[in-house]
């Protein structure tokens, strides 16, 4: 029963990490806040439902084939919308508002094109269940965890150690300087978006085979991705991904020992607690009082 | 006198012409029951728009909770009445009384954040009472079925048809505006408006920032309490459906919409937003999606609202005069 919990604690911990790398990306990029991340992730399921589950194509090739369009896409964002918005000047609530308007308009268009029923992902590794510590789970539970901790250590180096990540950090930073030293910041302003887009898209891609695909299955990752990105220390890489799997195994924890009705009221009282208390999170991330 | 020559230039005619046909709206939709219905949505929906304008409009603050507080005026209110067996239009100013506490003490810790993490946990807020609502202890309010109850009963006579639920809403609205104008125009008002332009300026000019932003806070739960109690007797039943986050975002929407920092503004969201969903009615498999589209239209094309579009065609006018 403990494993059992604890590994699905994990799994759904590590999507919620994943949903708040990209918000982390996307604040310490702009300093802005998206609220469409979570219908990133349900439409990265989609798209993977129908390369990989219609198309036929090989798990590994779908998995970069929609990462690639949903790269474009949240490009796309970036400069179609939230750059249009910022050059009008126009007050901080209506860029959140535009990303809840976009996450509507992906929420219905998915829902159009692919109706309202849960559609079943087909299974990366064949259907038989992996023995772990005496207990039976689905492969793709423990491949998910193993690929969001490859995607975060990969964004880590990424950020730190190549010529563009760091010129992505100096554009957070101050984007004047970061100009006139010669950095691209409109260029990097748009990679982040289109980086955040993609690792929700593989969230989803991971998550799809465990939980089947509907509308709604970003909808409250996205939200619940907020209070772990707020524990671990909000624009904090390893804050995200730890805070996720705090509130995952935390979350999993109260349905298992207590009461599944308590689940959200808990993660919501956490993340508010923490705003309150604790606001900088748990890697004491200095950006967020005044 | 000052009265009657403002009558004689012309100013208050456009006033006393509103007023005539408020008054006369009933009349004008006696054989369309429906219509009247819809009128006093609106009315309801003026009432927490302009709550929520005092907070967002005036005092810079975000709130993206507020169905919360429109939850609690409409649960505390019903569930007073039944259990308590209190009159109906006392729980409701109770039930305003507990928002109005409950988002002063929302607001005291959250007045140091800035804004998106405001709306994070104002987002959070709204949750954790949209759960309690939906799995409430012991089942007090329905849980998802929802919770039934009765009309307002003001000594003895009911409000219980369209008609006489419309000019009731439309006393509340006309209170309820002349009072945000006269807060907006005292000395808390000009308080508001100095915080959203700079709280470090409001601040070393002496405001109180924290005060005055919980103050803005309260006020606002306030109003929009009151609107989720006269919502729940009209309509004699509430379900989490009614306060769930869609609830809160739409009514930034109208807000938006309308335009923010006026009295008029969210008179014309609320409106123009109701109708709209009426309208769009045939395409309700739809209708987030037009809604989306539609609300990202008018931030992209519109940022002032309907009524900074009206302000700025009344200043193209006067110039071209």
């Amino acid at each position: 029963m403990l494993i059992q919990v604890l590994i699905s604690g994990l799994v759904i911990g590590c999507v919620y990490g994943l949903i708040a790398l990209g918000y982390s990306l996307i604040y310490k990029a702009s300093g802005l806040m998206s609220f469409a991340q979570g219908d990133m992730l349900t439409l990265g399921a989609f798209l993977g439902y129908m390369f990989y589950g219609q198309l036929k194509l090989p798990f590994v090739v779908s998995l970069v084939c929609v990462m690639l369009c949903m790269f474009g896409l949240g490009q796309l964002l970036e400069r179609g919308i939230i750059r249009v918005l910022l050059k009008n000047n126009v007050l901080p609530v209506y860029i959140v508002l535009a990303t809840i308007a976009i996450s509507y308009i992906i929420q219905n268009a998915a829902m159009m094109i692919w109706g309202t029923q849960t559609l079943t992902f087909p299974p990366i590794f064949g259907s038989s269940l992996v023995e772990l510590f005496g207990v039976k789970v689905q492969p793709e539970a423990i491949f998910c965890i193993i690929m969001s901790v490859i995607c975060m250590l990969f964004l880590h180096v990424f950020m730190k150690y190549t010529r563009f990540g760091t010129a992505m950090r100096a554009a957070a930073m101050d984007p004047t300087a970061a100009r006139a030293c010669g950095i691209n910041t409109s260029f990097s302003t748009g990679v982040t978006w289109g980086l955040s887009a993609g690792v929700a898209a593989l969230g989803g891609m991971l998550l799809g085979p465990i939980y089947g695909v509907f509308t709604m299955l970003g909808a409250i990752i996205g939200r619940k991705g907020f209070s772990s990105a707020v524990i671990g220390g909000f624009g904090n890489m390893y804050g995200a991904m730890l805070g996720g799997i705090l509130l995952g195994l935390i979350e999993t924890g109260t349905s298992a020992y207590v009461s599944s009705a308590y689940k959200d009221m808990i993660s919501y009282s956490i993340l508010l607690i923490f705003l309150f208390v604790k606001p900088t999170g748990i890697f004491n991330e200095q950006a967020i009082t005044e | 006198m000052n009265k009657m020559k403002n009558l004689m230039n012309g100013k208050m005619v456009p006033k006393l012409l509103l007023a005539v046909i408020l008054l006369l709206v009933p009349l004008l939709f006696q054989n369309f029951n429906y219509g009247l219905l819809i009128c006093g949505f609106i009315a309801v929906y003026v009432i927490a728009i302009s709550g929520l304008d005092l907070v967002f409009g005036y005092c810079g603050q975000i709130s993206m909770g507020h169905a919360a507080f429109f939850a609690i005026g409409a649960y505390g209110s019903a569930i007073m009445h039944k259990y308590l067996h209190i009159p109906a239009l006392l729980t409701m100013i109770i039930a305003s009384v507990a928002a109005a506490l409950i988002g002063a003490l929302l607001a005291y810790p959250a007045s140091k954040l800035v804004f998106h993490f405001l709306s994070l946990a104002t987002v959070a807020f709204g949750e954790i009472v949209y759960q309690l609502a939906a799995q409430s202890p012991g089942g007090i309010t329905g849980n998802f079925t929802g919770f039934y109850t009765e009309s307002i009963n003001l000594f003895g006579f009911q409000i219980n048809t369209n008609t006489r639920f419309y000019y009731f809403a439309l006393v509340c609205v006309v209170i309820f505006l002349s009072a945000k104008h006269r807060l907006v125009h005292s000395r808390e008002g000009r308080a508001f408006l100095a915080i959203r332009e700079n709280a470090h300026a409001a601040d070393g000019m002496g405001i109180n920032v924290r005060k005055y932003k919980v103050m803005a806070f309260a006020t606002s739960a306030f109003y929009t309490a009151i609107a989720g109690g006269m919502y729940v007797h009209f309509v004699k039943f509430i379900s989490p459906e009614t306060v769930s986050n869609k609830q809160s975002v739409m009514f930034l929407t109208m807000l938006l919409f309308g335009g923010t920092s006026s009295l008029a503004g969210p008179v014309l969201g609320a409106a123009s937003v109701l109708l709209l969903n009426e309208g769009l009615r045939f395409a309700e498999r739809y209708q987030m999606l037009i809604y989306g589209v539609l609300l990202l239209a008018a931030i992209l094309l519109m940022p002032g609202g309907i009524y900074g579009v009206i302000q700025k065609g009344q200043q193209k006018l006067r110039r071209v005069k």
